[in-house]
């Protein structure tokens, strides 16, 4: 399977590339879009620390958060509201910015304004979905369901080749091990990259204890640094983790989100390791101790 | 066994046409694969790119070889691109090629199956040893 690389291009910011052999690109921001003011900021501060350390990077948040446990958690500000701010983050910062949508209506709008559009997990394999990721034409962040086996991603990216699209990332956040816990299964990378897509490794979502709380979702942010460096020896060509800077008083994923304090520490030594997996690459080659 | 009558056979008088040859896209995943040998009731399928050049060939036999080799989950098995396990390049014939010849070859290679191609490689048929054999054994009894 041929390699693909996906581009996110814009006049307001220079083109980024994710695939094979690039450089490994961020994707970051707070859970939910809370207010303008905190979008402003938290896009201020993870563009700090990553043009710190050289990384190219994407502003995440979402402006309609459907799949909370409980009706009366925050959703977020909603379509317009929304899109509104993420236009405004990328018009000050120059940084390309992504949401989710959750409805196959809100997608026109969503790729009118996101440079890139994200389709959650639980809805991964929802075709009215797929069909309103693709028309979009923006490249499209596929999250692998907490359900779905590595392999069986393959008939979403097929879903989304057949309305039209083949810029497509693929992410793991978890997978259900038994009720209210996800693990990672460090085989879904390179087994996702079997697709010839390039891969992301969502590392707060992964952390999550799902509805562990009763009507909210635990976690044990403590596992991210480990689990992230091991993501980036696998060979992930993206990184995704929800960045707040007051994790306490966050609207959404409040259990889960990193503390901004922490981001240099986790990306500086995902860098690190990626680029160690480039070089190490380099010298003995790709992995294929059992052709097939 | 040659008889005069039957060298005048080709593979083109006896091969399977389109209709009942199976042929599956290179990125077809194998479950539907092994469901168009077992719609056809053959033991094989050509594999084609978007032309209909024929890119590889699929035996029950390299299905089995793979099961006893790859210890992947069956579900990740069958998700595969059939392309992944076919037999890259494989040996194939024209159609105006004399059939004892075929049967020759198909002897020589120990195979059940010959892919049928034009000039171009694009696939046209295939040849099956159970009508290669009737062919020749109807002619022998015309004679």
């Amino acid at each position: 399977m041929t390699n693909k690389t996906i581009h996110l291009r814009s006049s307001h910011f220079d083109e980024i590339q994710i695939g094979h052999g690039k450089d490994l690109v961020l994707i970051a921001g707070p859970c939910a879009i809370e207010s303008r003011d905190h979008s402003m900021r938290m896009a201020e501060m993870i563009g700090g620390v990553c043009d710190k350390l050289g990384v190219r990077w994407i502003f995440k948040a979402c402006y309609d958060k459907d799949c909370r446990s409980s009706p009366s958690s925050f959703h977020g500000l909603g379509l317009d509201d929304g899109l509104q701010i993420l236009a405004d983050v990328r018009e000050a910062h120059g940084v390309p910015v992504t949401s989710d949508f959750s409805d196959p209506s809100w997608g026109p709008a969503t790729g009118e304004v996101c440079d890139m559009v994200q389709v959650p997990a639980y809805l991964c394999r929802q075709t009215s979905m797929l069909r309103a990721a693709a028309a979009t034409g923006k490249p499209v962040h596929l999250k692998k369901g907490q359900f779905m086996s590595p392999w069986n991603m393959k008939n979403s990216c097929r879903k989304l080749e057949a309305f039209g699209n083949d810029q497509i990332l693929l992410t793991d956040r978890g997978t259900f091990f038994g009720y209210n816990m996800l693990v990672n299964d460090m085989r879904c990378f390179p087994i996702m990259q079997e697709t010839g897509y390039p891969v992301c490794y969502d590392a707060t979502h992964s952390i999550q204890l799902p509805t562990s709380m009763g009507n909210i979702s635990g976690g044990q942010r403590e596992f991210i640094p480990h689990l992230t460096r091991a993501a980036a020896a696998c060979g992930i060509e993206a990184l995704f983790m929800e960045v707040h800077d007051d994790p306490p008083n966050a609207m959404s994923d409040a259990n889960t989100v990193l503390d901004f304090k922490y981001l240099e520490v986790v990306l500086a030594q995902a860098k690190a390791m990626h680029e160690m997996r480039q070089e190490l690459r380099a010298k003995w080659g790709e992995d294929n101790v059992h052709p097939e | 066994m040659s008889t005069q009558s039957d060298q005048s056979l080709t593979v083109a008088d006896v091969m399977l046409t389109m209709d009942a040859c199976p042929v599956a896209d290179e990125r077809t995943i194998l479950k539907e694969v092994l469901e168009a040998m077992d719609k056809h009731r053959l033991g094989v399928v050509c594999i084609v790119d978007q032309a209909m050049h024929l890119t590889g060939i699929l035996t029950e036999g390299d299905v089995r070889r793979k099961l006893l080799r790859v210890q992947k989950p069956l579900a990740a098995l069958l998700a595969d691109d059939v392309i992944t396990h076919a037999v890259k390049s494989p040996i194939s014939i024209t159609a105006d090629v004399q059939l004892m010849d075929a049967l020759d070859l198909m002897g020589e290679k120990k195979i059940w199956d010959l892919p049928v191609v034009d000039a171009d490689m694009k696939v046209v048929g295939l040849l099956h040893l159970h009508q290669a054999i009737r062919g020749v054994l109807d002619t022998l009894q015309q004679s």
